[in-house]
């Protein structure tokens, strides 16, 4: 199909001007999702913290790990992991959940990713809560490495932008895409360094940390919240990410944009 | 304000449709014409649901879709409001087209009417002062006083289809495409619908509206258009184009 780099292009500046819809519209989801309960959006935030208690002493002693070394890294990386994960997974349906939207109005669809990304922006900071309890608890080092968290959220979100784009894209087509992503995660959860140290396997030099992209996309935002900065590997891996797969998404999306009112 | 419609023809791929079924409809009499394409090894199904649709419509027209089920109405709608491109041919607007397919869209049954009106009214184009500009006035149409507060969900049909009525007619477009008629509440509300609605066609442009009720055709429209199997077969007056229709169906019923 030929590409329309014109209507992509006017899309997605359409949508990044249209903040004030897909801020709205992640918030109320945020509020939705949450409502006529206690805790409201700190459940998935108290699931997680759960889970990290449960674990932590079962998985300390099996990797040989200090508890007080061990439970940061694997609070910040949960946490992390599941902010870039559940933002995959999600963005899988932006499209097909808008059906009604996009088979009705004419409106950049990069509104529906740009909403994906920011609701999960906000249950980020949620969950972030564990990392700060913790980062006090044990007395992580805090210092000016920590600031670079906020340059490393946006990395993530900006790849998750053009995640969203993709696979939700792929996902509208072919209908067994979503499930294949959501397989395809869970695998990726024990490959990457997440549960077991990086360092145990020789760490950045080993290829199954090296070249593992959702890796160094966990890390960007891991390493500044144990009070270090991430390597320049990571960075230059996550940032060559955002701009390739943002080519070829820009591209793909220029191809199949409109077709995707047919594939709904 | 105008439409300059050239060509404009729609191909339809279908997906997941299965060939038993296909053989079926490659019979039926209504809907476009359905043909198989081969792309490599992969066989693909594709139905135009327009074919070289040509017109032009300019301030004050009032243009009324006639024909069967499948006859390419609601595509053409879709082509208008920018749903769908065409694979040929080309579709210029010249002013804001605001559809009214699906009265409310973004209407989300959790939230509480307030915050239904804010949404929808975004998705249908407004500003967030214009929202506010018009909100006594969707308030008081409604009449769903202290419910709005309430999450819709727990509102009756007859109240969904108020607000969401209140709301789509608060816009003030250029350009109106209508999908039948918008309706809904009880006798007393379709009284003030119908004089709500009349204000809205006022403030209208241009509008364009798919309809099976000849009636409604012949109190909203000045024109109308007669599409066939996604082929547009005339285009003129109101009380010609309906005759040429039901002449037509009379004589396909006798074949």
């Amino acid at each position: 199909m030929k590409p329309d780099y014109a209507m992509a292009r006017a899309d997605i500046i359409h949508g990044i001007l249209a903040f004030r819809i897909w801020t709205r519209l992640g918030w109320q989801e945020v509020k939705r999702r949450y409502r006529r309960t206690v805790f409201g959006p700190f459940w998935a935030t108290l699931s997680i913290a759960m889970f990290i208690g449960g674990m932590v002493f079962i998985w300390a002693p099996l990797f040989k790990a200090d508890v007080s070394s061990y439970l940061p890294w694997l609070s910040a990386g949960l946490v992390v992991w599941s902010f870039a994960t559940t933002m995959i997974t999600e963005g899988c349906g932006t499209y097909t959940a808008a059906v009604g939207l996009i088979t009705q109005l004419n409106f950049p669809y990069t509104v529906l990713n740009f909403m994906v990304v920011w609701r999960n922006i906000i249950v980020f900071l949620h969950n972030v809560l564990i990392v700060v309890v913790v980062v006090i608890a044990l007395h992580v080092p805090v210092s000016w490495e920590t600031l670079l968290l906020i340059p490393g959220m946006m990395i993530v979100a900006v790849n998750g932008v053009w995640m969203t784009v993709l696979f939700g894209m792929a996902s509208a087509r072919f209908r067994d895409i979503p499930p294949l992503v959501g397989n395809l995660i869970q695998v990726l959860m024990f490959v990457t360094p997440i549960f077991w140290l990086a360092t145990q396997l020789g760490g950045e030099s080993q290829p199954i940390v090296r070249y593992n992209f959702m890796y160094h996309l966990v890390q960007v935002m891991r390493a500044p919240m144990l009070g270090t900065a991430p390597s320049q590997l990571t960075y230059a891996i996550t940032l060559a990410g955002a701009v390739i797969g943002w080519l070829v998404t820009f591209d793909i999306y220029a191809r199949f944009r409109r077709r995707i009112a047919f594939w709904l | 304000m105008a439409i300059f419609a050239e060509d404009v023809t729609i191909d339809y791929p279908i997906y997941g449709g299965s060939h038993r079924s296909l053989r079926q409809t490659l019979f039926a009499r209504t809907g476009g014409l359905i043909r198989q394409e081969r792309t490599g090894r992969q066989q693909r199904t594709i139905v135009r649901a327009l074919d070289r649709v040509s017109f032009t419509l300019q301030n004050g027209d009032r243009l009324g879709l006639i024909g069967h089920n499948g006859a390419g109405k609601s595509t053409l709608l879709k082509v208008l409001a920018g749903v769908y491109q065409p694979d040929s041919g080309a579709m210029r607007i010249e002013g804001r087209v605001s559809p009214l397919f699906n009265s409310a869209p973004g209407l989300d049954p959790d939230d509480n009417g307030y915050e239904n009106i804010t949404t929808c009214g975004m998705f249908l184009g407004m500003s967030r002062q214009e929202i506010k500009r018009k909100l006594p006035d969707i308030i008081a149409f409604c009449e769903l006083g202290e419910y709005l507060d309430l999450p819709v969900r727990t509102y009756s049909n007859g109240m969904v289809a108020r607000l969401a009525f209140a709301i789509a007619t608060s816009i003030d477009p250029d350009i109106l495409l209508l999908d039948e008629g918008l309706g809904g509440g009880d006798a007393a509300f379709a009284e003030r619908a119908e004089a709500r609605m009349k204000a809205l066609l006022q403030r209208t442009r241009i509008l364009v509206l798919a309809s099976h009720s000849d009636a409604l055709i012949k109190t909203m429209c000045n024109r109308a258009m007669l599409l066939e199997k996604g082929k547009l077969i005339a285009i003129g007056p109101v009380d010609e184009i309906l005759n040429r229709y039901h002449h037509r169906l009379a004589h396909a019923q006798v074949a």
